[in-house]
């Protein structure tokens, strides 16, 4: 069906949106991390997205201009850990100085709004083709 | 469905008795869209069977994505009300050679 590839991408985009907030909320409750597997404290993560075309008969006549939206990979920020005095901390080194995270909550909150308005941008987008086919039903009547 | 498009293929056909030829012809026409149609509705109920799938996986399973069974839904019913457009025509066309005149 001709509406499907505009509900594909949509999908795309939902589950883009859903995997960044779900990266968001991940900073945002190791804010206090301070031990990980890995060693030291926690690490911010940054989600990337990437585009992939969709692989269909339409999108080979639109010469793959139609893309869906992938989460390409989630990197570690490599920014350095955030040192804060508190030498009754069991991970303080010998000065009183604890690696924590560097994650602001401010950064991570606003992250959280883009990604919210983006998928809400999606929602519309996918009611907006919805109505454009129903519409196309009532004609003729 | 197709029950009554083959109605409407032999009763457009009745007058042609004489003629064997075009009656076949015009038959295994009709019986072609009859077969579509049935495709159609077939392809039309599978994606009801999808939705129905995604919603007991969101609700029951607790496992795939809310949006997906959403997205499953409004397609199976986007094809339904396009079927029911198409069921209306072939009946007002059905209803309107049954009120001709003899």
């Amino acid at each position: 069906m001709d509406f499907s590839n505009a509900f594909r991408i949509c999908a795309s985009g939902f589950q883009a949106q859903r995997r960044k907030i779900d990266v968001i909320v991940n900073n945002l409750a190791n804010i206090n991390t301070t031990r990980t597997p890995e060693g030291g404290p926690y690490r911010r993560q940054i989600v990337i997205f990437g585009s992939e075309p969709i692989t269909d008969t339409f999108g080979d006549v639109l010469d793959e201009s139609l893309k869906l939206v992938t989460v390409d990979r989630i990197v570690r920020d490599e920014k350095g850990a955030k040192m804060v005095f508190d030498p009754t901390h069991p991970d303080a080194d010998n000065k009183g100085f604890v690696a924590m995270p560097d994650i602001n909550s401010i950064t991570e909150m606003s992250d959280m709004i883009m990604a919210n308005r983006a998928y809400e941008a999606c929602v519309t987008a996918f009611d907006a083709t919805k109505n454009m086919v129903l519409k196309t039903l009532e004609m003729g009547k | 469905m197709s029950d009554l498009i083959i109605g409407i293929g032999k009763a457009a056909s009745a007058p042609d008795v004489g003629k064997t030829e075009p009656v076949k012809e015009k038959r295994r026409s009709d019986a072609t869209f009859a077969d579509l149609l049935q495709n159609k509705i077939q392809k039309i109920n599978s994606l009801q069977v999808e939705a129905d799938q995604a919603i007991s996986k969101v609700a029951l399973e607790d496992s795939g994505s809310v949006h997906e069974a959403v997205i499953a839904l409004e397609k199976a019913s986007i094809s339904f009300s396009t079927m029911m457009e198409v069921r209306n025509k072939i009946v007002e066309a059905y209803q309107e050679i049954m009120r001709m005149q003899v």
